[in-house]
């Protein structure tokens, strides 16, 4: 019986996004655009002090205090291996809750906007197991006459587990 | 007692839905068999304990009213048939061996895991338990091979003989106040008829006070009642076994009064008889300043421990309402039981005083900010004082929620000795467990998860610690081996210690060992210190015991210990003295989550030190700073401490100025001290200990954060992982 509803469930999901497309909010890293799916983005804030953690990996900047909260934030140009962040007016930081007591601080450049993707809209990278950058995007969208790259926020952020134990 | 306040709003409710009470039910069962455990070891060791004798009794009647109310047969019976042993015991009819103690611990344990069963599953699972109900009835020394057949009827015959010969009238017990007896000839003189009735109550009848109630108030209905045994208060609270006597006045028939009792349900019998006043005035009648304490005191010694019996019985069966409709309905089987803590009231009302302060300290600084006229000096003095009041109220409130999280350690270290008992005839080795501080307090979270490795560490010492008895009379020891267990607050942390009277840790075969299993080489082994030797038993899979016993020494003990004791934020330690016998020290947090910390500043940055590592603060000249192996080293009052220098293990830029002396924080662990090169002190402060996330990586030197005043974040040192 509960099978059956879940089932019935799914499908309700899957229509709707095959409608509806899913909504993605477009960031600037660098000169590239990224989307993050928006069901995991709790929060957008702007740039504040950071408080360095000792010994962290590298693309850790540091934890922020957020309305009495520690959220650790993560630099995403560290993490991609580009340049280190240079903090202007426009940079933001993007917080994700995957789950509960797990949320996490990305920085970005810049915000730019919230876009809808179809399906269609997507295309999947080609896979590759020992590109460990693949993991951190889903597909490529594409939204008039730029391209976004979509980010697997559980890959990047999660796959640290991995590295962590490596360490 | 929870249950007695719940049932009060079970008058006339007929439907009952136990499931609410499963979990009292589980904690009181919990309570009551640990008291089963602790008398029952009194009881071995003095078999003629009366008071001993009648604690269990009790216990085991409140157990198995509490298990029939929720529906358990499994577990009625068997407690009924442990309660049988019991009362034979209590009546002298039988006396306590050493077998049936054991028989009697099995029964117990039986209950345990009926109850353990209960707690995952909210059902009592298919184990009869047949063997252990069989011997105790042999016991029983066949008098009611069946007793077994079903909780009542096998007791209920015989009380009831006993019954007729101690109630030979009914109101034997019955004493008549002055006032009474004004009444009683008021009526009489008025043609009203006085009858004492005897109300027994059905055997299986789980909500007695409402029977009684209902009896009551038939009564009332029919004619004036004026007084009863035990008085009626008593009655409600349920504390009277399966009898009660009313002393009624009215104008009806004895049959009339006699049906209308009996038309209600679950009484068993009503014995009416006329209360002649001539004949028992002698021997009942007695002064009205003496009259309130004599319905709970009734004077013959019988009575008297059924009075006791049902005082103590009383909070059980309360669970009462419930009902034979529990079995058609077990509760459904997944886990119900939430964690809880028993809170004492005081502590509650002493938290809700905090919170009203706190308001008031509010409402203070609503009216300085809408009082805008005064002049700005006057404002800002008053400011400062509610300040200053929110202050204290705050670290009150602080205190006081944080004692609501405490539990003495009892909770957990009270069924070591029934464990240490076991383990004697397991192991064939005399030993003594010997407890001190069992009052120490722990958060609950701590407290659920010491259980086991406490339980590992005196497991080990009643195996590999202690000699057998032969080789400490050889050794000029005490035959019998003594273990202790030491509670005690230490600043702010709690220690346990699990300490041995015995033969202590070969640290050679240690060595052995460790080389054998290739743990350490032959050239490491040679460089190691005994401290380094002892860390070596924290590893996994690392036994040294010659042969595996059931008890210990499969080689997951100790590691699993250390490991637990970590993730509580504490830390454990061994010494051992060969021939002596060895200690093992645990350190826990006091709490886990608020403490008072010294800030510092390490470069622009800051940090938190917990205090309760802190020793103490000490300013030195650079000059004084020795050399070690390389390693720099202070001498400070004759001691010899490593320093640290926190900047350049944090990676924190230096400050540009080079001083001319160091603030080092000394700190310790246990015995060990460093001294913390910090850049500047800040102060005292209490902080909130908060997560950094799981996704970041920390050396585990910095156990969290917490947010300072002004909103920035400041990192807390683990003093600990650096000495």
């Amino acid at each position: 019986m509960e099978a059956k509803t879940n089932e019935a469930k799914t499908n309700d999901l899957n229509t709707a996004i095959v409608l509806e497309g899913k909504q993605y909010i477009v960031v600037k890293i660098g000169t590239e655009q990224y989307g993050i799916d928006i069901q995991y983005v709790d929060n957008i804030v702007r740039m504040q002090s950071i408080t360095r953690v000792p010994k962290a990996q590298h693309y850790f900047k540091g934890v922020i205090n957020l309305r009495g909260e520690i959220i650790p934030v993560m630099s995403l140009r560290l993490k991609f291996g580009l340049e280190q962040d240079q903090f202007t007016n426009s940079t933001r930081i993007i917080i994700i809750k995957l789950e509960a007591q797990a949320t996490i601080g990305i920085i970005v450049d810049e915000v730019k906007e919230v876009v809808t993707l179809n399906e269609e809209e997507i295309d999947k990278p080609s896979y590759n197991e020992n590109d460990e950058k693949a993991s951190y995007l889903f597909g490529v969208g594409k939204h008039g006459n730029s391209l976004i790259s979509l980010l697997n926020i559980t890959g990047v952020i999660v796959e640290k587990e991995k590295e962590k134990t490596n360490m | 007692m929870k249950l007695q306040m719940r049932y009060a709003d079970m008058w006339g409710c007929s439907k009952m839905d136990v499931s609410q009470y499963l979990e009292i039910f589980i904690d009181e069962t919990k309570e009551h068999l640990q008291n089963l455990n602790e008398q029952l070891l009194i009881l071995e060791r003095e078999p003629d304990n009366a008071d001993t004798i009648n604690e269990i009794f009790r216990a085991a009647h409140s157990l198995k009213g509490m298990a029939g109310t929720m529906g358990y047969k499994r577990m009625q019976r068997l407690t009924h048939d442990l309660e049988n042993v019991f009362s034979e015991i209590r009546n002298g009819k039988i006396s306590v061996q050493a077998s049936m103690v054991d028989v009697l611990f099995r029964g117990l344990d039986a209950l345990e895991n009926y109850l353990d069963v209960i707690t995952n599953s909210g059902d009592e699972g298919d184990e009869d338990n047949e063997d252990i109900i069989n011997d105790l009835n042999a016991f029983l020394g066949g008098g009611q091979p069946e007793a077994a057949a079903g909780a009542a009827p096998a007791e209920a015959p015989k009380k009831e003989e006993e019954n007729k010969g101690e109630f030979g009238s009914v109101f034997k017990d019955l004493k008549v106040a002055d006032f009474e007896q004004h009444a009683i000839e008021k009526a009489k003189s008025e043609g009203q008829n006085i009858y004492g009735i005897r109300v027994v109550v059905d055997e299986n009848c789980i909500l007695k006070a409402a029977r009684a109630f209902l009896v009551f108030r038939a009564l009332e209905e029919i004619g004036d009642v004026i007084k009863s045994n035990p008085e009626v208060q008593d009655i409600e609270d349920e504390k009277f076994e399966k009898d009660f006597i009313v002393l009624i006045i009215t104008k009806e028939s004895v049959d009339v009064v006699k049906n209308a009792v009996l038309s209600i349900s679950e009484i068993a019998q009503a014995i009416v008889e006329p209360f002649n006043l001539d004949l028992s005035v002698e021997e009942n009648i007695e002064k009205s300043d003496g009259s309130n304490v004599t319905g709970a005191n009734a004077d013959s010694p019988k009575s008297k421990a059924s009075t006791a019996a049902a005082t103590a019985t009383a909070p059980a069966p309360a669970a009462a309402a419930k009902a034979k409709k529990a079995d058609e309905k077990k509760p459904g089987g997944k886990p119900v039981v939430n964690r809880s803590v028993r809170v004492d009231i005081e502590k509650l009302d002493v938290l809700m005083n905090l919170v009203s302060e706190l308001i008031i300290a509010k409402n203070g600084l609503v009216s300085l900010n809408a009082g805008t006229g005064h002049d700005d000096g006057k404002r800002s003095s008053s400011f400062n004082e509610q300040i200053e009041y929110l202050e204290r109220v705050t670290t009150n409130l602080h205190e006081s929620v944080m004692k609501v999280r405490m539990m003495p350690i009892e909770s957990v270290v009270n069924k070591f000795p029934r464990m240490i008992r076991d383990l004697c005839k397991k192991l064939d080795k005399k030993m003594e467990l010997f407890m001190t501080g069992e009052e120490t307090e722990l958060d609950r979270t701590v407290i659920d998860e010491i259980g086991d490795p406490l339980m590992h560490l005196l497991r080990n010492s009643a195996d590999h610690g202690l000699e057998s008895n032969e080789d400490r009379v050889k050794a000029g020891k005490p035959e019998v081996g003594s273990i202790f267990l030491d509670a005690y607050q230490d600043g702010n942390n709690v220690v346990i210690e699990v300490r041995d009277d015995g033969a202590g840790i070969d640290l050679e075969r240690v060595k052995k060992k460790a080389i054998e299993k290739g743990t350490i080489t032959e050239e490491q082994a040679e460089t190691m210190t005994e401290n380094d030797l002892i860390a070596l038993l924290f590893r996994p899979s690392f036994s040294t015991a010659e042969k595996v016993t059931d008890v210990s020494g499969r080689g997951v003990g100790l590691d699993v210990v250390k490991s637990k004791i970590e993730g509580l934020g504490g830390d454990i330690e061994c010494k051992t003295v060969k021939g002596e016998g060895s200690t093992f020290t645990i350190r826990l947090p006091l709490t886990l989550a608020i403490i008072t910390a010294l800030m510092v500043e390490l470069g622009d940055e800051k940090y938190a030190i917990p205090l309760g590592s802190i020793q103490t603060i000490e300013d030195i000249p650079c000059s004084d700073i020795k050399y070690v192996q390389t390693r720099e080293v202070i001498n400070l009052r004759g001691n010899v401490i490593p320093l640290i220098r926190l900047d350049s293990i944090l990676d924190v830029e230096p400050r540009d100025e080079k001083p001319e002396s160091l603030t080092v924080v000394i700190v310790a662990k246990g015995e060990k001290l460093a001294g913390l090169v910090v850049d500047n002190l800040i102060g005292q402060q209490e902080i909130v200990i908060k997560s950094i996330g799981k996704y970041i990586n920390n050396n585990k030197i910095i156990s969290g954060a917490t947010i300072l005043g002004d909103g920035e974040v400041a990192l807390i040192i683990d003093a600990n992982t650096l000495v």
